[in-house]
């Protein structure tokens, strides 16, 4: 394995333990275009893709203006430094069956970073009901073994064991086809705990859970300093409904004020994930930037205008650090807004046939 | 020009309709329809939609002015690509075409405004005929209200939200030239899944057409009395083929078709299949359509996009851009610069693919026509129209081998979102479908 990225690797879980140590715009630039020039030399597919837009180390002075790659060609490339024998974990994107998934190839050294990561910015956007006696944790998705590539069910596995909560934790199944259920039985003997509740799970396992609920007439009033992180869509997966609605669902059938819903924003191409809280924007670590671009120019659009998402992602070592989204924000003053998919007009007139998107909704599995 | 309120969509957008104001407007129609429109001869109303159609292409028109100032604002077309569209469609509405039309549809048969002379067919359109339609691009919108008065029958046009200027305006031209006939129209738009309304509507229609995703026809049809009619029209894509004896002369009808309205229509091309052989290769072809779509854009522009359609176009020319990188051989692309005018993306595998529209057209290189139909198996079925260019001698062929493999209509290539009055929708009579008929056997 190529020791400049294990380096690099090392030196940025170090930062990454303490989330309050600012990294400042220069160092931020610096790291980034160290990482930049190191995925150049051992990164053949972003090498490629880095020469043919003439972007070179030495060509590239900001983190702004390396390439970023679209999300989608994590389906079409192998976009990794880890040599075949180096890959020992494989997240995949969400999706139909019939679509091809984005495939991101992990290490111990990168699942390491993402768990490093991942921990640190949950724990600080995430408060820990500590002084309200222990924290229950419901989990609405499957175990790992259930959904041995799904990157959100790592991270949810890393914070139930950082948590020292029970495999049980895992209320979700996943059928032969890898679609998420609920076990709802389990769901609902999970939730009747007296103290503090985390659940966290998908935006459409919400739906799921809220709409038995609905269904059996049941309304919870969880524990107070209970709290519930959602995220991602509902990819057809249940029927969708605008986040204040789901929201004000979940304070109505959970008893959870909106205060305490945490929204978190993933991708299975990344290594870092951004939080919004009520009337916040999202927020990525320190260790991680966002830029809007205007999708016709490709410039920095100005703040309030929507533009299509960037990432550069300085835990994502061993892949590729700056990625374009396919998701539509609007640049706030620390964060982002999203704001919606990019979104292929439908064909008019008498044909409405929605050509399939490239890359997965924002949040993977 | 300031438009009276006439109709619902008239009103104030942030206007809240009841079902009582549904339920009015429809039982206004039905009596309008009554008095003015029942009793009307065929030749009439011929009359007066062919004179709308001829002051609509005057460019002194006030609702072509009134189309041409705000249609860009309203409608994100470019003035210049509005007025290509208007004058396209308008030029089809002449007496001769609507005489062929008829001729087509009902033959011989008597016309229902109390024909005096012995005939064994009699037919009818419905009183009351509701469509919901998306409205823009507004030609289907055009030819329902077009067809429906042809039908005599008293209309209810529900718009998509916000997709009822062009319509709304193409109704106050014909109430302005016949208020009695405008009497018998209704244009309002709300967003779609309204029951209250909606079933208002449903119950009283004799007959409702329906335009749209197949979930929202599925929907509709759910809501649809048993015996009253439904026409649905569905998913359908379309696409174009290029012989290879025709291919220099085919580029600048390609980027014509590409380019009017915006490439929204269901008419309007996915994918050109360009034949490999002597002459022009279909990579060169591409480049060439390239250029002739940056011709478009400096003389018809496309006008402004969602930034949810700017950022899918961005998106997916990125993934070119990753595949040019590492296939060059196999996929290239050429785009308009700092914007997202056009798109050309030449692709070796000849899989048919659904464009993300907007001027984004893919070009596809295949050894005969044969390997185009298998490259579109995924599609089939659901193909509107096939665009042509070839030599005159081998269009009947070709035509044949596509009507044989299902598709409704084959036209040639510039020609796709033009469809003739007599254009059976999907593959069925337009007009006809409307009418029901009496057979008297004596």
């Amino acid at each position: 394995m190529n020791t400049g990225l294990l380096e690099f690797a090392g030196r940025l879980r170090g930062l990454i333990s303490n989330p309050r140590a600012a990294i400042g715009h220069q160092q931020f630039q610096d790291l980034a275009l160290a990482l930049f020039t190191l995925q150049f030399h051992h990164n053949p597919a972003y090498r490629g893709i880095c020469e043919q837009r003439c972007l070179v180390p030495g060509a590239v002075r900001r983190w702004t203006d390396v390439p970023f790659v679209p999300a989608a060609a994590f389906k079409e490339l192998r976009l990794t430094s880890l040599a075949p024998g180096e890959r020992t974990a494989v997240f995949h994107s969400s999706g139909t069956t019939a679509q091809t998934p984005s495939r991101h190839l992990h290490c111990p050294a990168s699942l390491a970073l993402y768990e490093s990561s991942l921990w640190t910015w949950f724990a600080h956007n995430v408060p820990i009901s500590a002084s309200a006696g222990p924290q229950s944790l419901v989990l609405l998705a499957p175990p790992p073994s259930q959904a041995p590539h799904s990157s959100l069910v790592h991270m949810f596995e890393t914070l139930r064991r950082n948590l020292a909560a029970p495999p049980s934790a895992f209320v979700g199944l996943a059928d032969s086809l890898g679609a998420w259920t609920l076990d709802f039985s389990a769901a609902l003997s999970a939730l009747q705990a007296s103290s503090p509740f985390l659940v966290l799970g998908t935006a459409f396992s919400f739906v799921h859970l809220l709409d038995f609920l609905a269904a059996k007439k049941l309304r919870l009033k969880l524990p107070a300093g209970s709290r519930v992180m959602e995220t991602g869509g509902y990819k057809n997966r249940s029927r969708s409904l605008p986040k204040a609605e789901l929201h004000a669902l979940i304070t109505e059938s959970l008893g959870i004020p909106p205060e305490n819903i945490i929204r978190e924003y993933g991708m299975c191409e990344a290594s870092s994930q951004a939080y919004a809280s009520f009337g916040t924007p999202f927020r990525f670590p320190p260790w991680a930037r966002v830029r809007v671009i205007s999708p016709e120019t490709g410039a920095g659009a100005n703040e309030g205008q929507p533009g299509l998402l960037q990432l550069f992602d300085l835990a994502n070592v061993f892949s590729v650090a700056a990625i374009q989204t396919e998701d539509l924000a609007v640049r706030r003053a620390n964060g982002f807004e999203w704001i919606g998919r990019a979104q292929a007009a439908p064909p008019r007139g008498c044909s409405l046939m929605s050509p399939s998107s490239h890359t997965p909704a924002p949040r993977p599995q | 020009m300031t438009l009276p309120d006439y109709f619902l969509a008239d009103l104030p957008p942030q206007t809240n309709f009841s079902a009582e104001m549904i339920f009015e407007a429809c039982r206004a129609l039905k009596r309008n329809r009554d008095q003015y429109l029942a009793r009307r001869s065929t030749a009439a109303v011929i009359k007066t939609l062919s004179e709308v159609a001829a002051h609509w292409r005057r460019p002194d028109n006030a609702f072509r002015k009134l189309a041409l100032h705000e249609g860009p604002e309203k409608c994100g077309f470019s003035k210049p690509t509005l007025a290509k569209g208007l004058d396209d469609f308008f030029c089809q509405l002449t007496p001769e075409n609507f005489q062929s039309l008829l001729k087509q549809d009902i033959g011989d048969a008597a016309d229902p405004a109390a024909s005096t002379r012995p005939c064994r067919r009699f037919w009818r359109g419905p009183e009351f005929l509701v469509h919901i339609t998306t409205g823009n691009p507004p030609n289907p919108a055009w030819m329902s209200i077009i067809l429906g008065l042809l039908a005599r029958s008293a209309q209810f046009v529900k718009c998509a939200a916000g997709a009822s200027f062009l319509p709304r305006l193409f109704a106050h031209s014909i109430y302005d030239a016949d208020p009695k006939l405008g009497a018998c129209l209704e244009i309002a738009d709300w967003p779609g899944g309204n029951a209250p309304l909606e079933n208002v509507l449903f119950a009283e229609a004799d007959c409702v057409t329906a335009t749209g995703a197949d979930e929202t026809l599925a929907a509709i049809r759910n809501q649809i009395p048993i015996h009253t009619r439904f026409l649905g029209y569905g998913h359908r894509v379309s696409f174009a083929f290029v012989a290879r004896d025709a291919l220099s002369q085919a580029v600048s009808a390609a980027a014509d078709d590409v380019a009017a309205w915006n490439q929204l229509g269901c008419l309007s091309p996915h994918v050109i299949y360009v034949e490999e052989g002597a002459g022009l290769a279909p990579e060169k072809f591409a480049e060439h359509l390239a250029a002739q779509l940056e011709q478009r854009e400096a003389d018809r522009p496309r006008g402004r996009v969602s930034p949810a359609e700017s950022a899918a176009i961005a998106s997916r020319r990125a993934i070119y851009d990753v595949r040019a990188a590492h296939s060059p051989e196999t996929t290239r692309h050429w785009c308009s610069k700092n914007s997202t005018a056009w798109t050309v993306v030449f692709e070796a595998d000849p899989r048919f693919q659904l464009s993300c529209l907007n001027r984004f057209i893919y070009v596809k290189a295949v050894p005969n026509l044969n390997a185009a139909l298998q490259a579109a198996d995924g599609v089939r079925g659901r193909v509107s129209t096939v665009g042509l260019a070839a030599p005159e001698d081998k269009m009947p062929e070709l035509a044949a081998h596509l009507a044989r493999w299902g598709v409704t209509r084959v036209c040639p290539l510039g020609q796709m979102q033009n469809p003739p009055l007599t254009w059976r929708h999907d593959g069925q009579p337009a007009f006809g479908a409307l009418i029901s008929w009496t057979d008297f056997e004596s």
